[in-house]
């Protein structure tokens, strides 16, 4: 089981990130989630979503997901474009079982843009 | 104590080059209230600078439904009294995370600058080489300066330079619901934009009170796409349905289950969904008025969008310029810019509705009137002391005393619609 990605379902509200955040520092920040939103590409409207597992990333594009392992990320070029602390060093998602709760992630987003399989 | 805010007052003296830090104490919490009320002790406390304070509600940036919203205050070119114009999308959130509770710029740079907001830093940057640029252009440079396509860029273009009357200043490329002309007020002062990036973080004084409060109302709230529940409300025509041809897809502020924001892409096929098409597909429009103005001016819906956009390029209020430019409907694409550019800010704001209010005083019509007057005025003092879109608590019906039962946990404040109502006394 693991926190798949619905891309075009997505609407960018970032409630993931921020709920993610809060699993790991029970603080609101954009920098310490497993999930990503990428939105670096803002004038072409083009956004998706990223989850770093122990293994390795779970990308949501809009054209069509993938998984990718760490090890192969720099040479695809998938950590997340912009982002002050990139996904590749962050906490990998412990679908917040370290919580005891449901992955927040999924349980905040509005859309259904993610989900668990 | 926690209070939900990270860093101090910033004071910017645009007269002499220099910067100053305030701690925002949890007295101004308490007394003035926060947000927009805190926000307007400052604008008071800084008169004589005639300052443009920035800043953010309580419980932007979190897990607060529609949490998005920050502030720009000022006295208004076009009524003379202070206004407030939203920081929506992104701005109002990185503005919560920049390390700054509020800021405050005073006075007037003797060259165009920009204010590089960031971890608790403020650097004044020559911005020479961006005067007279557009707002994209601005958003463009100042992204690639910093390398980081994340920063949201407050910026005024040609028509704040110049003083126009429709001048409102732009957040990122997609215009913003300044209808104040604070726009021009940054053109005045030669601040060419206010670059933000929040890394910082919010701590609550209950946290997972706060959090599982946010959880409940978000779980209760509608999640919808479109301008359709605002133009049914206000008993205008379904502009979703007039721009359906064009749309690519629906992107919500920070926090927000409502997706209002409506992508539109007129330069390459809007079923396009990958990113190798061309660099500048089309628009985001971020509020329904201006496209109303233009589909009741008979205006067709592509060029009615360029319209749309050249009036986020030059930086000028996108619903007085579509209502000044209804009238004459435009197709070739050097027309519609030349018309833009002419335009003189001869129309007041305002919703092409039956049910459309007087928007007289601090709030303009960005808010769609989806109540009676008095409930309208509430629903924006709130969202603006709370950080909550205030067309949010409209549309979705809300229990506005719910979120205010968020603010003890948040930050251990007691707030009601009566306390609020003495804020703004």
């Amino acid at each position: 089981m693991r926190v798949k990605v619905k891309p075009l379902s997505c609407t960018g509200c970032a409630l993931c990130e921020t709920a993610c955040g809060f699993h790991w520092d029970e603080a609101f920040s954009l920098i310490s989630s497993s999930i990503l939103l990428y939105r670096a590409e803002e004038k072409k409207n083009y956004m998706g979503v990223i989850v770093k597992t122990d293994e390795d990333l779970f990308i949501g594009r809009p054209e069509g997901a993938q998984e990718l392992k760490l090890g192969e990320v720099h040479k695809q070029g998938a950590g997340g474009g912009a982002s002050a602390k990139p996904i590749l060093i962050r906490e990998a998602c412990d679908m917040c079982e370290s919580a005891g709760v449901e992955p927040q992630c999924v349980a905040i987003c509005p859309h259904g843009a993610l989900y668990l399989e | 104590m926690d209070t939900m805010y990270y860093g101090d007052i910033l004071v910017v003296d645009l007269d002499s080059g220099k910067t100053g830090q305030v701690e925002f104490e949890r007295q101004m919490l308490e007394q003035s209230g926060p947000g927009l009320a805190s926000g307007m002790a400052l604008l008071r406390e800084h008169v004589e600078g005639e300052p443009l304070v920035l800043g953010s509600g309580l419980l932007t940036g979190t897990t607060a439904p529609a949490s998005c919203l920050g502030f720009a205050l000022g006295a208004s070119p076009v009524t003379g009294e202070p206004a407030v114009a939203p920081l929506s999308q992104y701005a109002g959130s990185e503005m919560k995370l920049s390390g700054f509770s509020m800021v405050v710029i005073k006075g007037k740079s003797a060259k165009p600058v920009y204010l590089w907001l960031h971890d608790g830093v403020a650097d004044i940057v020559d911005a020479s080489k961006l005067a007279g640029k557009d707002t994209w252009e601005t958003t463009d440079a100042i992204r690639s300066d910093m390398g980081e396509h994340l920063i949201q860029v407050i910026s005024t273009g040609p028509a704040g330079e110049s003083g126009s009357r429709l001048a409102s200043f732009s957040i990122n490329y997609w215009g913003s619901g300044d209808t104040a002309g604070l726009g021009a007020v940054m053109g005045e002062k030669n601040l060419k934009a206010v670059a933000l990036r929040g890394l910082g973080m919010l701590d609550a004084e209950e946290p997972l009170e706060f959090y599982h409060g946010t959880l409940e109302l978000l779980s209760g709230s509608p999640a919808e796409k479109g301008f359709k529940a605002t133009c049914a409300a206000v008993k205008a025509y379904d502009i979703d349905g007039w721009l359906k041809p064009l749309v690519h897809r629906y992107r919500s502020c920070f926090a927000c289950p409502h997706a209002c924001n409506t992508f539109v892409k007129y330069n390459e096929d809007h079923g396009v969904i990958d990113s190798t098409g061309v660099e500048e597909p089309g628009l985001l429009i971020t509020g329904a008025a201006a496209p109303l103005w233009l589909q009741r001016g008979g205006w067709e819906v592509e060029p009615a969008c360029r319209a749309l956009e050249a009036l986020c390029r030059e930086g000028m209020d996108v619903v007085r310029g579509a209502r000044e430019l209804a009238g004459t409907p435009l197709n070739d694409a050097a027309e519609i810019r030349a018309a833009v550019k002419g335009l003189g800010g001869t129309e007041d704001a305002g919703w092409p509705a039956d049910n459309d209010i007087s928007y007289t005083g601090l709030f303009g019509p960005w808010v769609p009137p989806l109540s009676e007057e008095d409930g309208w005025v509430e629903a924006n003092r709130a969202g603006y002391v709370l950080g909550i879109c205030p067309a949010y608590i409209l549309l979705s019906g809300i229990d506005v005393s719910r979120l205010f039962e968020l603010c003890s946990p948040a930050a251990g404040i007691e707030l009601d619609a009566g306390r609020i109502a003495e804020m703004f006394a």
